[in-house]
């Protein structure tokens, strides 16, 4: 007997293994059913909700999570707590009875995160992304709370989110046939996208004005290359007269869609509309020719193929002063204070050295046209697995009220600000404890992005000062270039089109491959490339999406 | 105890029983590994049924809809799909010269190594072989651009200097591939040679010395003693790496990839990332994996069938 007493033991022993982890997989699976049925059921859940609210305000405590972006910036704090948590966390619990938490999601991995949360049922009450596709990927799996009858039903609850954004904002992805809303989006003030940036300091060198057409841009270009040694010196080798990185699309739009014809109707632009890029729009093709051009003649960086997104090292070499022009986001050299574009040149070259937006490219009608953002930014959603969708409605409701997206947006007076004589609001930069991770703590203002006061022209005037360091008269040059003559695409609710799910990755790597083939090779190849690659776009899943949008836009607006 | 007296058990049944009664301790030490494996690798296995399956985040895989074509809607889509095919020639591509060259390289370091006289430099000279193992690819991609950019790198830079022209070691697809090859021979090499000078101190010195008094050179010796000493090590080497020809690791090829090289730089495990996590197609991924994983299996097979046909022990 004593002898099988351990092999009984044993026996149990991995019986008990095998009983404990069946189980586990079991209850998950059960679990994920209790969480599908809890969103079926949600109805019934809100009616009861609903008795407990007294003035918006739970009189039993609710917890709900909710998504923050971590930008992992130096010097930062914890992103999930900080003072501006605390202030948010305070403020909800007093005014709606909700405790808050917040969950750190890497910015630039999120969707893979997301998922990730998502297929293990841990997912954020709030979720927030760029990435509409990809909510309507979750939407159709099931994993999405439609907004749609919380809406209707607690819209006098929810005035400052209303204030904020507007039908416009709230209704903007409500399908046209099955009115769901699966997520809302946030609002964007400033619809400035890209701008077109020169190192001011070398036009004075070389005595050149602004350049105002694309053959002065060029020929600046040239001079920049052929006066190298003037600008830099020893270290002349190193000139890079225009700089670009993999993502052309974005990095050379305001160029690009300067070929679009000017008579293009608002069908095509939707019809090509899918690739944020521009990439599908008539004309595009002879944008990118000219990039090759200016390639093949030594104008552009020769290495920037080869460095991947979030890479430092052509912002390193703008910081070293080698460049002369490039384009990207409206503000960019002005971001990040000290750090920055500016702040370093300032520090490693003089006091003269800045980069200054430009407008040299015009359509063939002579204006200077080129892509703004429509006003929405960030769209936040619920996942299923939420069970208080009204305390979460009610979260955005706070987070959108003036005086606290103002709070967060600004801080505190004297620390992350100061008020000028005429009322003006100067950003400074703060340190430690009360540090804004994000501009203006967007990433905490998730219904908005972008500084906004109240009153328009302070709004202005305080932004042009919410550049540490920086001119003014760069900021307010940037923000009037950055709007002139630009245009938003018009918005058509067609729907879910089905060609697109799933696809944007995919595309997304087939158009910076495009376009970097395209611009990288050698001119007589040109067209051949641009074919080629173009036509592994289409056939990856760009026609399907085009004739899609084609067919709906003519069932719904034709 | 009464004596049984119950039938008496067949032999060795009741050897083998006695057996485990004796080393019960040994068994019960398994007990714990073949948990994990339960757990994290056949528990995990149901998950394959996303292949056939129409995936959705939010139900478990028991409750998902069956996929189109009997549920091989996933796999005709892939084959069907251009990406795919590129993906599978780029790995079976990248995979075979890597065979190529990357299998050879760890054998004649470790017969180098063996010929050096000092025992101290010996030492140092394989610590240093295998470090960059433990270096990831993420490092070494950013060395590689470091070291082979066409007009920043190192490299390029001191060939300009003496009148050559640029190499475009990572912008050109076709030097690309033999440069992916050859940083990972530089990674991994002096790491596998570990297993074969492992091997070469187990060959009997008695051989080398009757080798010198028939009066063999250093190269006879190698010849006909290592070498033939190594041939278990190296054919059990070889099987797993044929086992692995359409496996592929995905740090490599994504780290060192770019949009220029993207036609032969795209693999599998690329592919998946791109289609599958970014692009939440996970049941098509999930067909991807399978077929990977049998055709790696029955390679696999074949491999060890094949070196049991030439006489050698093959794995099992």
């Amino acid at each position: 007997m004593k002898k099988t007493l351990p092999l009984v033991l044993v026996f149990v022993m991995v019986l008990s293994l095998l009983a404990g982890c069946g189980k586990s997989s079991i209850t998950s699976g059960t679990s994920k059913t209790e969480q599908a049925n809890a969103s079926d059921n949600s109805s019934e859940s809100t009616s009861s909700g609903e008795q407990e609210l007294v003035d918006g305000r739970f009189t039993k405590t609710r917890k709900i999570t909710v998504e923050v972006y971590d930008r992992g910036n130096e010097g930062g704090s914890k992103p999930e707590d900080n003072f501006y948590t605390d202030f948010i966390k305070e403020g909800v619990l007093r005014d709606h009875n909700i405790e808050v938490e917040f969950i750190p999601v890497p910015r630039w991995t999120e969707v893979d995160h997301l998922n990730n949360m998502l297929a293990a049922g841990e997912a954020p009450d709030i979720c927030v992304t760029y990435s509409y596709p990809t909510i309507q990927a979750y939407a159709n799996m099931g994993g999405v709370i439609d907004l749609a009858p919380y809406l209707e039903e607690y819209k006098p609850l929810l005035t400052n989110l209303w204030e904020l954004l507007t039908d416009e904002n709230i209704y903007y992805d409500q399908d046209p046939v099955t009115g769901t809303i699966w997520a809302l989006e946030a609002r964007l003030v400033r619809t400035q996208r890209i701008n077109t940036f020169v190192r001011e300091d070398w036009l004075k060198k070389l005595n050149m004005a602004e350049p105002t057409t694309l053959e002065e841009f060029e020929n600046m270009l040239f001079a920049f290359k052929n006066n190298a040694k003037l600008l830099l010196g020893d270290d002349a080798d190193k000139m890079i007269p225009f700089s670009i990185s993999f993502d052309i699309g974005w990095r050379a739009n305001n160029l690009l869609v300067s070929f679009v014809p000017d008579n293009v109707t608002d069908k095509e632009l939707f019809i090509y509309g899918f690739d944020d890029r521009q990439i599908e729009w008539p004309g595009v093709k002879e944008g990118v020719r000219k990039l090759n051009e200016w390639y093949n003649a030594g104008l552009i960086w020769k290495d920037f193929a080869l460095y991947k997104e979030g890479d430092t090292t052509e912002d390193n070499l703008i910081k070293a002063g080698y460049v002369g022009s490039f384009m990207h986001n409206w503000d960019y050299p002005y971001r990040d204070g000290e750090n920055g574009i500016h702040g370093t040149l300032q520090r490693m070259i003089g006091p003269e050295a800045a980069f200054i937006a430009i407008d040299p490219f015009q359509n063939n009608a002579g204006k200077h046209k080129k892509v703004t953002s429509s006003t929405v930014d960030r769209k936040v959603f619920f996942p299923s697995t939420n069970k208080e969708p009204v305390a979460s409605l009610l979260y955005l409701d706070w987070i959108s009220k003036f005086e606290n997206r103002k709070f967060l947006q600004i801080g505190e007076e004297g620390v992350t600000h100061e008020v000028l004589a005429d009322g003006t609001i100067k950003l400074l930069s703060a340190t430690g404890e009360k540090i804004m991770n994000s501009p203006n703590n967007l990433d905490y203002t998730i219904t908005i992005n972008g500084l906004e006061l109240g009153d328009p022209s302070l709004t202005a005037r305080s932004l042009a000062l919410g550049y540490p360091g920086v001119d003014a008269r760069y900021i307010e040059r940037a923000l009037y270039v950055g709007a002139n003559d630009g245009f938003t695409p018009k918005k058509f609710n067609v729907g879910e089109i089905k060609a697109e799910e799933g696809m944007g990755q995919v595309l997304k790597e087939k158009r910076d491959v495009l376009l970097t083939k395209a611009v990288t090779c050698a001119p007589e190849e040109f067209d051949a490339v641009w074919e080629r690659y173009f036509n592994d776009y289409l056939d990856a899943g760009g026609r399907a999406i085009q004739e899609e949008r084609k067919l709906k836009f003519e069932q719904f607006y034709e | 105890m009464k004596p049984s007296t119950a039938k008496p058990l067949p032999a060795r049944a009741h050897k083998s029983l006695s057996y485990i009664r004796r080393y019960w301790t040994l068994y019960l030490l398994l007990v714990l590994p073949i948990a994990y494996f339960i757990i994290f690798k056949y528990i995990p296995m149901t998950y394959i049924q996303i292949a056939f399956k129409k995936y959705s985040i939010v139900q478990s895989p028991w409750e998902m809809p069956w996929a189109d074509n009997h549920g091989f809607e996933y796999f005709i889509k892939a084959f069907s799909n251009r990406d795919f095919r590129l993906a599978l020639r780029n790995t079976l591509m990248l995979n075979f010269l890597d065979l190529l060259v990357g299998f050879p390289a760890p054998i004649i370091l470790a017969l180098i190594l063996n010929e050096l006289p000092y025992p101290k430099f010996k030492r140092l000279t394989q610590t240093v072989a295998y470090m960059p193992h433990f270096l990831s690819w993420i490092i070494i991609s950013g060395m590689a651009l470091q070291l082979l950019a066409p007009t920043s790198g190192l490299i390029n830079i001191v060939l300009n200097r003496l009148g050559f022209k640029t190499i475009p070691f990572l912008n050109d697809p076709a030097h690309w591939v033999w440069t992916y090859v050859f940083l990972g021979v530089w990674q991994s090499c002096g790491w596998n040679t570990i297993v074969y000078l492992a091997a070469i101190t187990a060959i009997n010195p008695e051989l080398y010395e009757a080798a010198e008094i028939d009066g063999a050179g250093r190269f006879r010796k190698i010849w006909h003693v290592t070498l033939p000493g190594l041939r278990p090590t190296i054919i059990t080497l070889l099987i797993l790496s044929l086992g692995r020809i359409l496996g592929s690791e995905f740090d490599r090829p994504y780290a060192l990839s770019n949009n220029l090289v993207k036609d032969v730089s795209s693999v599998i495990s690329t592919y998946v990332y791109a289609h599958g996590i970014k692009g939440l197609q996970f049941s098509l991924t999930t067909a991807v994996g399978i077929f990977q994983s049998v055709v790696n299996v029955i390679f696999l097979f074949a491999a060890n069938a094949l070196a049991k046909k030439f006489g050698e022990r093959g794995i099992w």
